[in-house]
C-alpha cells in the first residue's frame, strides 16, 4: 500500500516534470518574440525558462529511477546471472543512490532553510520572487529519491523485476 | 606516494569500478565520492563540512545555469521530430531524391544523421533510431550488410560533433568554466571568454568536413562497387513528383539551418535558438499530423502561423517596433499592428499544433521522453558535481598537474596523453559522462598553456566520436547490434565501420596538425 502510494506520487512528480518542458518552451519562445520583435525583455519570463529547466530533472529523477532508466554501463552487467544482477541492483540502490540522496538532503536542509528565512527572491529586479521555492525542489529531489529507493528495494526483495524503461 | 595521491587514486578506482560493475553512472560517481569522503574523515583526513558546498554547486552548475537550459529544449526539438515522424519522412524523401546517385541511400543516411544533430546527445538514441529506420530499407534494396551497418553507425554518431548537438552545449559550458579557471591560475585575469557559440562555430567546419568525407566515400564505393549499394529502382505506383519531395524536405531543413544560423550569426543565444527550434518542430509536427488526421482547419491555422512567424523578422527589419518610441509614425503604427496580429496568429498556430499532437495521442510520449533524456543527463551532472567537489578537496588538481608534468613532450605530450585516455574511456562511458568527469579534471591544467580551448574541445569531440565507433567496445556498435536483424553478423558491423574509422583518424590528424580548421570560423564570426 505505502509502496504503491510512493510510486504513484513519484509518477505524478515525473509527469509534472515532463510538462515543465512545455512551459519552458512556451516561455522561451514568448521571450524571443518579445525581445527580438518588440525589443523588450521580461526577466520573470526568462527566469520561468530556468525554473522549468531545473524542475524537469529535479522532479523527474525519482520516476526515472523507478523505471530503471538511469544510464548504466552494462558491459559486464549484461553477462551476470539473474541472482548476481539482483545483488548489484540492491547494492546500487542501498549503497549508492541512498547515501547520495541522504547527503544531498542533509546538507541542503540548512541551505534551503536559509533561503526560506529571507523568502529569497531573484537577484535581478523584476525576476521571479520564488528562489526559495526553487531551492526547495532540491529537497523534493532528495526525498523522492529516498522514497523510491525504499519502494524499489522492496520490489526487488519480493522477487519482482525492476521496471525497465517504458 | 602521498596521502593525497592515494585518496585520489582510490576515488578513481572506486568510481570506475562501480560504474563498470553496473551501478547507474550518476550514483556511482556521487556514491564513490561520499564513501571515500566518509572514510577519509574517519582517519581525520577530510572535513565533512565540505559537503555543505553541494547544494550551492548544484544550484549554480545544474539548476540556475542559463546556458544549459538549451539542453532540454534541444532534446524536445529532437524528440518531436522523431515522434511525429518528421525525421522518418526526411530520411525517406532524401533517399528518393538521392536514389539515382551512386551510393545514394547511404549518402542520405549520412545527411539525415548530420541534420538531426540536435537530438544526438546520447549515442544510443540516434544509432537505434537510424538503425530501425534505414537498416531494413538498405538491406531490402540489396546493400551489402557491412556497408549498411558501417554507414549507420558512423552517421548515427556524426551528429554529436555537428552543432547544435547537446553534447557540444555541455562541452562548451564546461570548457568556458575551465578556461577561465586555468587562465586565472597563470595570472591572466581577463582572457577572452569561450562560449557555447564559439564551440559551435569551431565544430562546424570539422563536422561538415567529416560528413562530406563520409558521403564522398559512399559515392566512390557506389561507383567502384555498385553491387554493394545498388541504386533504388522506381517502384511502380510511386508517382510522387520531385516538387512534392522538395516540399517535404525543405521545412525541416529550413528549421535546422535557421536555428544554427541564428546561433552562429551571434543573433540568438543557444537557449533562444533551442526554444525557437522546439517550437518550430512542434509546428512542423502539427502540420504533418493534422494533414494525416484530415483536419483541414487545424492544418490551415498552423500553416498560417508559420507564415506569420516568418513575417515577424521581416517586419522587425523594415520598421521600429519598440513600444517606448516617442515619435510614432503612421508606418510604424501599421507595422506594429501587423506584428501584433502575426504574434497572435503564431500563438493560435502553436495552440492548434498542440491540439493536433494531442489528438494523435503523442503529446504525453513527447514530454515524457524529453523529461527522461534530460533527467538522465542532468542526474549525471549532479553526480559528477559531487564527485569533482570531493576530488578537488582531496587535492586532486595538484595530483593531476603532477602527473601531467611527468609526461614527456611538454604541453603537446600532455594533450596526446589526454586524447588517448579519453579515447579509451570512450569504450566504457558515454559522451556526457566523459565531459562531466574528465573535463573539470584535465581541462584546467591543459588550458593553462596557450592551447586554444576551442581547438581542444573540437579534438575531444572528434576523438570521442571515433572511440564510439571502434570495435570491439564502441558504443555505437552495441546499439546497432541490438536492433540489427540476425542476418547482419557482428563481424559485418565491425568490418563495416573500419573505413569510417580510417576517415575519422585522418580527419582527427588534419585538425590536430592544422588547428586553424577549428579556430578560423569562430575568429571570423565573432571578432
Amino acid at each position: 500500500m505505502v509502496l504503491q502510494a510512493i510510486e504513484r506520487v513519484n509518477r505524478g512528480l515525473g509527469r509534472v516534470a515532463a510538462y515543465c518542458a512545455i512551459v519552458m518552451m512556451l516561455a522561451q519562445v514568448f521571450s524571443v518574440v518579445a525581445r527580438y520583435v518588440f525589443s523588450f525583455g521580461i526577466i520573470s519570463v526568462q527566469e520561468t525558462v530556468i525554473y522549468g529547466h531545473a524542475l524537469i530533472f529535479l522532479l523527474g529523477a525519482a520516476l526515472v529511477l523507478q523505471e530503471n532508466g538511469h544510464v548504466r554501463v552494462d558491459v559486464f552487467y549484461e553477462g551476470l546471472s539473474e541472482r548476481t544482477r539482483r545483488f548489484v541492483d540492491l547494492a546500487a540502490l542501498l549503497f549508492f543512490v541512498l547515501p547520495v540522496a541522504c547527503v544531498v538532503l542533509w546538507y541542503s536542509w540548512p541551505y534551503v532553510a536559509r533561503s526560506w528565512s529571507t523568502l529569497e527572491g531573484s537577484r535581478q529586479s523584476g525576476g521571479l520572487p520564488a528562489v526559495f521555492l526553487l531551492k526547495s525542489a532540491i529537497l523534493v529531489f532528495a526525498v523522492s529519491l529516498i522514497l523510491q529507493v525504499i519502494a524499489t528495494t522492496a520490489r526487488i526483495t519480493k522477487g519482482e523485476s525492476w521496471e525497465q524503461e517504458r | 606516494m602521498s596521502v593525497e595521491a592515494l585518496l585520489v587514486a582510490l576515488l578513481f578506482i572506486a568510481a570506475f569500478g562501480t560504474v563498470l560493475g553496473g551501478v547507474p553512472v550518476a550514483f556511482a560517481l556521487g556514491g564513490a565520492a561520499v564513501w571515500l569522503a566518509a572514510g577519509a574523515s574517519f582517519f581525520g583526513l577530510f572535513d565533512l563540512s565540505t559537503f555543505s558546498a553541494v547544494p550551492s554547486r548544484l544550484f549554480g552548475t545544474a539548476m540556475f545555469n542559463e546556458v544549459l537550459t538549451a539542453v532540454p529544449l534541444f532534446i524536445m526539438m529532437g524528440v518531436i521530430m522523431e515522434r511525429s515522424r518528421v525525421a522518418e519522412d526526411l530520411l525517406t524523401n532524401m533517399a528518393r531524391v538521392a536514389r539515382r546517385i551512386p551510393g545514394g541511400l547511404g549518402i542520405s543516411v549520412t545527411l539525415v544523421g548530420a541534420l538531426l544533430a540536435a537530438s544526438t546527445g546520447i549515442v544510443g538514441a540516434t544509432v537505434v533510431a537510424m538503425g530501425l529506420l534505414s537498416l531494413p530499407t538498405m538491406l531490402k534494396h540489396g546493400y551489402r550488410p557491412s556497408l549498411a551497418a558501417g554507414s549507420i553507425c558512423a552517421s548515427g554518431t556524426l551528429g554529436q560533433i555537428i552543432p547544435p548537438s547537446i553534447v557540444l552545449v555541455f562541452l562548451g559550458d564546461q570548457l568556458s568554466g575551465a578556461y577561465l579557471e586555468a587562465q586565472r591560475e597563470v595570472g591572466n585575469f581577463s582572457p577572452d571568454p569561450v562560449s557555447v557559440g564559439d564551440l559551435f562555430a569551431g565544430a562546424m567546419l570539422p563536422g561538415i568536413g567529416l560528413a562530406c568525407l563520409y558521403m564522398f566515400y559512399q559515392f566512390i564505393i557506389g561507383i567502384l562497387r555498385p553491387q554493394d549499394c545498388p541504386p533504388i529502382e522506381d517502384e511502380p505506383g510511386d508517382v510522387i513528383t520531385t516538387s512534392e519531395i522538395i516540399l517535404a524536405l525543405i521545412p525541416p531543413i529550413v528549421l535546422i539551418v535557421a536555428v544554427l544560423g541564428a546561433i552562429l550569426a551571434g543573433v540568438a543565444t543557444p537557449t533562444e535558438a533551442a526554444g525557437v527550434g522546439a517550437t518550430g518542430a512542434l509546428l512542423l509536427a502539427g502540420l504533418r499530423l493534422s494533414k494525416e488526421q484530415d483536419a483541414k482547419a487545424l492544418n490551415r491555422l498552423i500553416g498560417a502561423s508559420v507564415m506569420a512567424a516568418f513575417s515577424l523578422p521581416v517586419l522587425r527589419s523594415v520598421a521600429d517596433l519598440r513600444m517606448t518610441l516617442e515619435v510614432v509614425t503612421q508606418w510604424n503604427m501599421i507595422c506594429f499592428a501587423i506584428a501584433l496580429f502575426a504574434s497572435l496568429m503564431l500563438t493560435i498556430g502553436i495552440g492548434a499544433a498542440f491540439l493536433a499532437i494531442l489528438r494523435a495521442g503523442s503529446l504525453d510520449q513527447i514530454v515524457m521522453s524529453t523529461m527522461r533524456v534530460s533527467t538522465l543527463a542532468f542526474a549525471i551532472l549532479i553526480g559528477a558535481t559531487i564527485f569533482s567537489l570531493i576530488f578537488k578537496s582531496f587535492g586532486g588538481d595538484d595530483v593531476v598537474t603532477g602527473v601531467m608534468e611527468q609526461i614527456p613532450g611538454g604541453e603537446l605530450g600532455a594533450l596526446i596523453a589526454v586524447s588517448l585516455l579519453i579515447f579509451v574511456l570512450g569504450f566504457f562511458l558515454d559522451f556526457i559522462e566523459i565531459v562531466f568527469i574528465i573535463m573539470p579534471i584535465v581541462a584546467p591544467v591543459i588550458l593553462q598553456s596557450d592551447i586554444n580551448p576551442i581547438w581542444f574541445g573540437v579534438l575531444i569531440a572528434m576523438n570521442l566520436q571515433t572511440s564510439f565507433l571502434t570495435p570491439p567496445f564502441g558504443f555505437a556498435l552495441f546499439y546497432l547490434r541490438g536492433v540489427a536483424p540476425p542476418e547482419v553478423k557482428t563481424s559485418d558491423i565491425y568490418r563495416g565501420v573500419l573505413p569510417f574509422i580510417g576517415i575519422q583518424i585522418a580527419a582527427f590528424i588534419l585538425v590536430f596538425c592544422f588547428p586553424v580548421l577549428a579556430t578560423w570560423l569562430p575568429s571570423v564570426i565573432y571578432r
